[in-house]
Order: structure tokens, then sequence, then C-alpha cells
């Protein structure tokens, strides 16, 4: 008898347990939809929230990390990158997802050497200079060496921000840039301030991407460019195998060895494969309100530099 | 929702930008060489694109970047030509695109559109100078038609077409050897080169050639050689008013026409010699024939 009715408290005990879950599914649905984190499958905050603990806790080592990963060849990337932005003096930049401030202080250096370049041409052509005139030149170039250019750095992560103002401070950088703790998809700034917005290998960290691109476009000017550096699909088959290679085995040991984290760094090359490819980005920049948008491969097509106009 | 609402009114809102732009600049010309080929005019275009309404979000980018792909040409254009006035303060570079793209409102930053050498400015600039003169002889053309000019001889239209279209390098003058160069480089060559001799041709039609041999290819060649070297000649002038470099060119075409009478001359003569060749041996033959 006992083992008649057990039967029955089983098939009732399942079909409880079978409502209980399809209800918390439902319910699942309902509250939020589900993203991916490298390779795992989580929810839309959860995302936010283990993408913030990776760059918590990778902050001190980044640059460590970067160079060695990448061979420091991540340098000339962000020098591509820059020489492809070819600022004027005057430009303001909004460095977003910039952290420790690469991007920042080649852009500071960049327009620096510009405007003195410009100062020494504009003394070239005025043959008979006074005593005075020469002075003042001078004195225009101590004022302002960067002519009016300026940086913002926005992160949404104050570690990152942390580590950036200590490099700004060790490097010497001390006008032109301003830090900003802010979100990719809600910037904290008006309409049509900036009039470049790059984002450094930042945006396969964003959790809606669109609404980023979207935000991106608000806070440029009319005329202003978007540049995304970022890390993309290898069109060659023989590159693309040892990339492979090198990013899963290689990768994760260096991060356990130099940062103590192998967890961060699997999510970082795990990450990188699920960011869409370049011709699928173009499409989400377009889609945003750029024109002109289009792409440039770098080293085979390990990262590509995307770029769009608000006209 | 959002999302579909969210595209339309931002393409929308991309084309007030661009129709803005055209509305503060309504005598730009339409197409400006033959590299262009659309034939309807940006200010018939743009009323239409009022009246629509958020359009339907299949659509999507595709439909926006059809009717907006006009635009972004004209937009370039309009942004080049702002560019040539600060030409002869910055040269032919990327720094006068971006100080011509903020006298139309836009950011320096829409210069990165061009490339950084400057050439498509330089192009642009050439190409403008060949349409204008194109204009030019087309007038000149209809005047001589109705009768109310007479026609000039080969040598001094020729002179004249040059010299018309030389002069129109005299505000860019300082900076020209700096354009020289940059059409010479190996990536700009084709073009600059398509425009070279798209203007020798459009100077002979206009001058009356009709020839399909041989000549059609000489005449283009001399034509072109008298061009770059009056070129040349020009921007190493001091004289007032360029008064040398006229005498050079007034030179150079009267030689080209010299030598094309020569040759026709050397012909006939050729031709004569011939004749009067055959002419003595048949009299020699029949002589020879009847003394046999």
């Amino acid at each position: 008898m006992a083992a008649a009715v057990c039967p029955c408290r089983a098939l009732l005990g399942g079909r409880r347990g079978l409502l209980r879950s399809l209800a918390r599914s439902a319910r699942g649905l309902a509250a939020s939809k589900e993203t991916h984190f490298g390779f795992q499958v989580v929810s839309e905050e959860e995302k936010g929230e283990k993408v913030y603990q990776v760059f918590e806790n990778v902050a001190k080592k980044y640059d460590i990390m970067n160079d060695s990963m990448s061979l420091g060849i991540h340098r000339v990337w962000k020098d591509v990158l820059l020489r492809k932005m070819n600022p004027s003096p005057g430009t303001l930049l909004l460095d977003v997802a910039g952290g420790t401030g690469d991007i920042a202080f080649r852009f500071i250096n960049y327009v620096r050497s510009v405007r003195e370049r410009q100062l020494r041409q504009k003394l070239k052509h005025h043959q008979n200079l006074s005593w005075q005139e020469i002075t003042d030149s001078y004195q225009e170039e101590a004022v302002k060496p960067l002519g009016d250019s300026q940086v913002v750095v926005c992160d949404i992560n104050k570690e990152m921000l942390k580590v950036g103002r200590q490099k700004a401070q060790q490097l010497g950088y001390s006008e032109g840039l301003s830090w900003v703790v802010g979100n990719a998809e809600e910037l904290p700034f008006g309409d049509e301030k900036f009039d470049v917005y790059t984002i450094a290998f930042g945006i396969r960290n964003v959790t809606h991407i669109d609404l980023a691109l979207q935000e991106a476009y608000r806070v440029l000017k009319p005329g202003g460019r978007f540049l995304c550096l970022e890390f993309s699909q290898v069109n060659n088959p023989l590159l693309s195998r040892l990339y492979d290679l090198y990013s899963f085995q290689i990768i994760p040991v260096l991060g356990e060895i130099i940062a103590g984290d192998w967890k961060s760094y699997q999510y970082l090359v795990e990450s990188i494969r699920r960011f869409p490819p370049q011709e699928e980005f173009k499409a989400m920049i377009e889609d945003a309100g750029f024109l002109k948008v289009d792409y440039q491969n770098l080293t085979s097509g390990i990262v590509a530099i995307h770029s769009g106009f608000k006209l | 929702v959002r999302c579909q609402l969210c595209p339309p009114a931002r393409a929308l809102q991309a084309s007030a930008a661009l129709r803005r732009v055209s509305d503060e600049h309504k005598k730009e010309p339409a197409a400006s060489s033959s590299q262009h080929q659309f034939d309807s005019h940006p200010t018939d275009h743009h009323p239409e694109q009022e009246p629509q309404g958020p359009r339907p979000s299949y659509t999507g980018q595709g439909g926006q970047e059809s009717e907006d792909y006009e635009s972004e040409e004209q937009l370039q254009h309009r942004i080049l030509t702002a560019a040539l006035e600060f030409v002869p303060e910055h040269g032919w570079s990327a720094e006068a695109i971006a100080e011509g793209a903020k006298t139309l409102g836009l950011s320096a930053a829409a210069a990165g559109m061009f490339h950084n050498d400057g050439s498509e400015l330089v192009l642009h600039f050439v190409s403008h100078c060949n349409t204008k003169l194109s204009e030019q002889l087309e007038q000149e053309q209809k005047l001589v038609q109705l009768g109310e000019t007479e026609k000039k001889t080969t040598d001094q239209f020729l002179r004249d077409a040059l010299e018309a279209r030389l002069r129109m390098l005299i505000p860019y003058i300082e900076k020209w050897p700096q354009a020289i160069s940059i059409l010479l480089l190996p990536h700009n060559i084709p073009s600059s080169l398509s425009l070279l001799t798209s203007m020798i041709d459009d100077i002979w039609h206009y001058a009356g050639d009709r020839s399909t041999d041989f000549n059609w290819y000489t005449r283009r060649a001399v034509l072109t050689g008298i061009y770059n070297t009056t070129e040349l000649v020009m921007i190493q002038d001091t004289s007032p008013d360029f008064e040398d470099t006229w005498r050079f060119l007034e030179n150079r075409v009267a030689d080209a026409v010299n030598m094309d009478n020569t040759a026709k001359q050397v012909k006939s003569t050729g031709e004569a010699l011939v004749q009067g060749l055959m002419g003595a041996a048949v009299t020699v033959s029949t002589a020879a024939r009847a003394l046999r």
C-alpha cells in the first residue's frame, strides 16, 4: 500500500515542482532579458555588475596586461586611431570607457605637436618681426599650448578612472583633461557638445550597444565624428586559428600569472568572440543615424576601427 | 516601441541637418563634372522629405541612405568649396578643409571625411575650373553661332582658352606648386590625368576639331604639352599680370600651329615629289619603249 501511495505522491510532487518551475520561468521572462557574458548566459542586470567587477579587479594591472597580451601592439593600434582622427587644436574629445587614459594622453600629445607646428609656420611666414611680436607668440604658445582642445574621459568604473588620474599625475598631464564617471548608455552630458567621440576596447562590454551608439549620436555636434577601436573578426583562416589558440590557451594563463585573475581574462577573450563582425557593427552604427560609416582592419582584422559622421 | 520610433526620428533629424546646411547655400551648382551622374537637383529633393511622416522601421537605413546619398556628396562638395578660401593661408591640406567645414556650421572633425593630404580639395578645384571653362567656351560658341562675334582663328582660340583656364589659378598661385605635387602623387594620377585629358579634349572640341585620324592624338598631346609648360612658367612668373606667361603661351601656340602647317607642307611637298618622280619614271619608260 505504501508503495502504491508513494508513486502518487511522487507524481503530485513532480507536477507541483513542474508548475513551480513554469511559474518561475514565466516570471523570469517578464522581468529581465538575457544576454551574454563571455560564453555564459546571464540576465542584463547581472551583466552590468559582472563587467564592473571584472574591471575593478583588473584596474591596477590593466596596462601591464595590455602590453603582455598584445605584445605591445596595442600602442600601435591606438596611435593609428589618433592618426586617423587627425585632431586639430580646439577639438573637444569625449573618450568613453577610456579608464586609464591611453587615448586621452595620445590626443593631448598629438594636439600639442600640431599646435607647435602651427605656431612655427606662422613665425616663418612673417619676415620682419619685432621683438614684441616674437615674445607675444612665445607667450601664446606658453599660455595655450593645446589651443583650447579638451578631452573628457568618461568611464563607468571608478577604479579605472583612479588609475587613469594617477597616471596623468605621474606623466605630467595637467590641463585639458577631465575625468567623469558615467554610463555609456546614458551619458551625463548635454546634446551636441563634442567634436569627436571615441570608445576604445569598451563597446563590447556595454550591455545595450545600440543605446550607447544613440547616446554617441546625441552628444556629438553636427559634423562630429564617431570612432570605435575594437576587437573584431579575423578574416585570414590560418591566422584565425593561431589567434584562437593564443587567446584561449595563453591569455588566461598570463592573466593568472601577472594579475592573479584567470576568470577576468577568460571573460575578455570570450567577449571578443561574442562581438559582432565588422559589417554587422557597421550596420548598427548606421542604424543610430551616422553617415559615411566605414571600417579599417588592423592586423588582419584582429582589431578594427569603425568611423561614422553625424551629418 | 522606443526602438521602432527612434530610427525614423533620427533619420529625419539627420536629413534636417543636411537640409539646413543646404538652405544656407542655395546657389551651389548642382552637378560639378562628368564624374557624378545624378540628374535630380537638391532643391527639388528636400521639399519632398517634409510631408513624409515617420517611415516604418523595416525601411531602416536603406531608404534613408538612398535619399541622402546625394546630399552626402553635395555636402562634401559644399565643404570643399568653402575650404577654398582658406587655401592661401593653410595650403591644400586637411586644415583648410577643417576651416571650410567650420564656416558651414559643422565641427572641424568633419574634415575626417576626406584624405589627410588634401587631395580631394585639389581635385575638386581642378574639376570646378574645368567646368567653368567649358561653360565659358559654350557661351562663346553660342555668341558666334548667333553671329554676335567673329569666329576666331585656331591659334587665337587656343591662346584665349588656355589663358582663361590659367587665370583661374591666379588667386591660389602661391600654393599652386603644392597642388601640382599633390596631383602627381601616385594615388591621384588616374584622377588628375583624366581631368587634364577631358579639359584638353573640351578645348579642341570647341576649337572645331573634328578629326578622326591620328591627328586627334597629336593635337591633344601637343596642347597638353603647351598647357603643362605654360603652367610651370606661370608659377615662377613675377611680371605684372603675368605678361611673360601670356607671351610664352603665344609663342608656343604659334610654334605648334607652324609645326602643323609645316607638316602639311612637308606632306604636300612629299606628295608632289612622289608624283613628279612617277611622272619622270613614266616618261623615261615610254621614251625607252619608243626608242626600242
